[in-house]
């Protein structure tokens, strides 16, 4: 290699040396650390001893912990769902129908995140409990006698996640329709297809590339999501996350914390997965 | 079908064309466009025939393309009406109506292959998917793209882009194909060799062919008739000698080609003869083509091929020499004018005999039937 080849590779490592080193101290030591303790021995009285103890990953199949993770999938999958079909018409009305009004309302679909995640879900307890805001209008309106019960239900928890993520549906969803060419809209048109039949057979399928990316950027922290169940799931909605929390903080139980963690993970991965390969492959299929 | 002839334009004729018999592929009567407060086409009517290649002709933002989309049914005009095949198609939207367009980026779908791209109309259409597969493959073939059915877009080159393009819309087999400066991405190498397969191919498929373009050139090259528009009007419609040999108006007779213009008071009327005084007391015989009225402004043009050197003819001008450009076929020469006017003409060089030399004095001559009155 010449000159020029030596200095080029000098610049990329001396680019890509403080990311290298903020990842493998951040990131990859404590991904180790998660493992090896999934593997050891919690003290009783918390504490750990390095081993091999396969039985950490056994008890995440006892059906008590398999039920929150069936659950945990279900509820992230459902938020999912529920974000792209509410996302993806105010992506596509922002893009198509925003006109100048475009930059503007994309930035309201971010106002959200300008307030702590932690506050916004303890709002929806004023919203949701006993004798909160909901009820009261329910009452006042005599939809109802009594309170109903809101909070703590699997449905207050889906409401308060969907609420939380959407913003990371639309966003991606509104960065792929933007770069669409409403050209090959006309074209379509031109070629005897509907409005229907264009945004099934030319829009909907050019936008894949952010229907991907918001499902998978929506799924995984709602996977992982322990505050909005916690607070308003309360005990009869665990999730895996909270599960995790709970292993780490009260339980004391440092290793099976650590192996349902891996766990979690390498379900994540496996879903994704199989979820790209399906979109994508049926994407390049064409009509 | 029918035998190609170049049929005279007149502008009253609604029905089919008079002598040929010849049916209306695309009618526009009265056609007006606004956009707010400005108007992209004005009153525009115009009878397109029945297997015809069709060009409008103009610079940017004549109207050419608003109309071609106001055809396509893209826009809507704001007054007039436009007929397809004989039905109108106000309120019809593009997916119904029986064009194809070929667009001037292609817009060929990146998520779909060759094949896919091409079948695209058919499969809207519910066509079979046996006649599906062979109409595509003989559209691939038709456009020498056969072998490629399987490429994505972006594998593509420009050119072959365009022939996907060109493929897509004539696969559905419609009255009549749009075509939105379809070779203007293109180098000029591949621009010439495609605008003579274009024109070979429109003779095969027999389609009415509408031709947006602002290349006068390939204009000419292309089309059995020519509108030359102008700031949303048309200014002259006819078949391409016509259009060359006898324009109607200053702009055309501008814009198509090369042309010497002068302006001067008319002295006398005699049929269609008229004298021209010119401002530095030149005397110009030229060829009237409307009525004129004589101590009226008027202006002539002659073509640069036209002129010739010597004195003998109804015009006779003394210029020197300025510039000599050898161009293989043809020289051209600019001559000046005592005066100062710039005068170009252009002598083939069929003969061994050597032309005049930079800064030699010269006289020129032409027929006064070869000078036409210009009308605007």
């Amino acid at each position: 290699m010449g000159g020029k080849g030596r200095g080029w590779t000098l610049r990329l490592v001396g680019l890509l040396t403080p990311i290298t080193v903020w990842l493998g101290l951040f990131f990859l030591v404590p991904l180790l650390l998660i493992l090896a303790y999934s593997f050891g021995k919690s003290g009783v009285y918390g504490g750990i001893t390095l081993g091999f103890n396969p039985g950490n990953y056994l008890k995440v199949f006892d059906p008590l912990y398999l039920e929150i993770i069936i659950r945990t999938f279900v509820i992230a999958a459902l938020t999912t769902l529920i974000c792209f079909a509410l996302g993806y018409p105010l992506a596509y009305f922002i893009t198509f129908k925003g006109r100048r009004w475009r930059n503007a309302l994309i930035l309201l679909v971010m106002v959200p995140f300008w307030t702590s995640l932690l506050i916004r879900a303890y709002s929806w307890v004023v919203i949701l409990s006993g004798n909160g805001i909901a009820n009261k209008t329910l009452q006042f309106l005599g939809i109802t006698d009594a309170p109903v019960t809101l909070i703590f239900t699997s449905q207050a928890v889906l409401m308060g996640m969907v609420y939380s993520y959407l913003p990371f549906m639309i966003l991606p969803l509104y960065a792929s329709l933007e770069k669409f060419d409403t050209r090959l809209k006309e074209a379509a048109k031109d070629l005897g297809a509907s409005r229907w039949e264009t945004f099934w057979r030319v829009t909907f399928p050019l936008s894949m590339p952010g229907v991907i990316a918001g499902s998978i950027l929506v799924f995984i922290p709602s996977a992982g999501e322990f505050v909005i169940p916690q607070l308003l799931g309360g005990s009869r909605t665990v999730m895996t996350g909270s599960l995790i929390q709970s292993q780490f903080g009260s339980a004391r139980d440092w290793a099976f914390g650590s192996a349902l963690s891996i766990m979690l993970a390498a379900l994540l991965l496996a879903a994704i997965l199989f979820y790209v390969r399906r979109v994508g492959a049926d994407k390049l299929e064409g009509v | 079908m029918q035998e190609r002839k170049t049929t005279e334009h007149s502008p009253t004729a609604s029905g089919a064309g008079p002598d040929t018999g010849r049916e209306v592929a695309v009618e526009l009567t009265g056609v007006t466009k606004r956009f707010g407060e400005f108007v992209a086409v004005e009153d525009l009517s115009l009878d397109i025939y029945e297997g015809e290649f069709f060009s409008l002709l103009g610079p940017s933002g004549c109207g050419k393309t608003t109309t071609l989309r106001m055809i396509a049914g893209f826009d809507e005009p704001t007054e007039g009406n436009i007929s397809v095949a004989g039905e109108q198609v106000r309120g019809v939207p593009p997916y119904r109506r029986p064009v194809n367009t070929v667009f001037q980026s292609y817009a060929i779908f990146p998520h779909l292959n060759v094949f896919d791209n091409v079948a695209f109309g058919l499969r809207r259409a519910g066509v079979q998917k046996d006649e599906i597969r062979q109409r595509v493959t003989d559209a691939c073939e038709m456009v020498q793209l056969a072998g490629f059915e399987k490429r994505r877009p972006n594998m593509l080159s420009g050119g072959q882009q365009q022939r996907v393009a060109l493929a897509r819309a004539l696969v559905n087999r419609p009255k009549v194909l749009l075509l939105d400066e379809p070779l203007g991405a293109l180098d000029l190498k591949l621009r010439k060799e495609l605008q003579l397969e274009l024109r070979t191919l429109q003779h095969e498929v027999g389609i009415t062919f509408v031709y947006v373009t602002h290349d006068q050139e390939e204009a000419l090259t292309m089309s059995d008739r020519i509108a030359v528009m102008d700031s949303g009007v048309v200014r002259q419609v006819a078949d391409p000698a016509t259009l060359y040999e006898f324009p109607h108006d200053r702009f055309v007779a501008g814009f198509i080609g090369q042309t010497n213009m002068f302006s001067g008071r008319v002295e006398a009327v005699e049929g269609d003869r008229v004298t021209l005084r010119t401002s530095d007391g030149e005397k110009i015989e030229a060829k009237g083509q409307e009525a004129i009225e004589a101590n009226s402004e008027a202006h002539v043009a002659v073509r640069p091929e036209k002129i010739r050197f010597g004195g003998d003819g109804d015009n006779v001008l003394s210029v020197t020499i300025e510039q000599v450009v050898y161009l293989g076929v043809s020289t051209q020469y600019i001559a000046v004018r005592p005066d100062g006017e710039k005068i170009v003409l252009y002598q083939q060089n069929s003969h061994d005999t050597a032309g005049p030399a930079e800064g030699e004095r010269v006289s020129v001559a032409w027929d006064a039937a070869n000078c036409l009155v210009l009308g605007g």
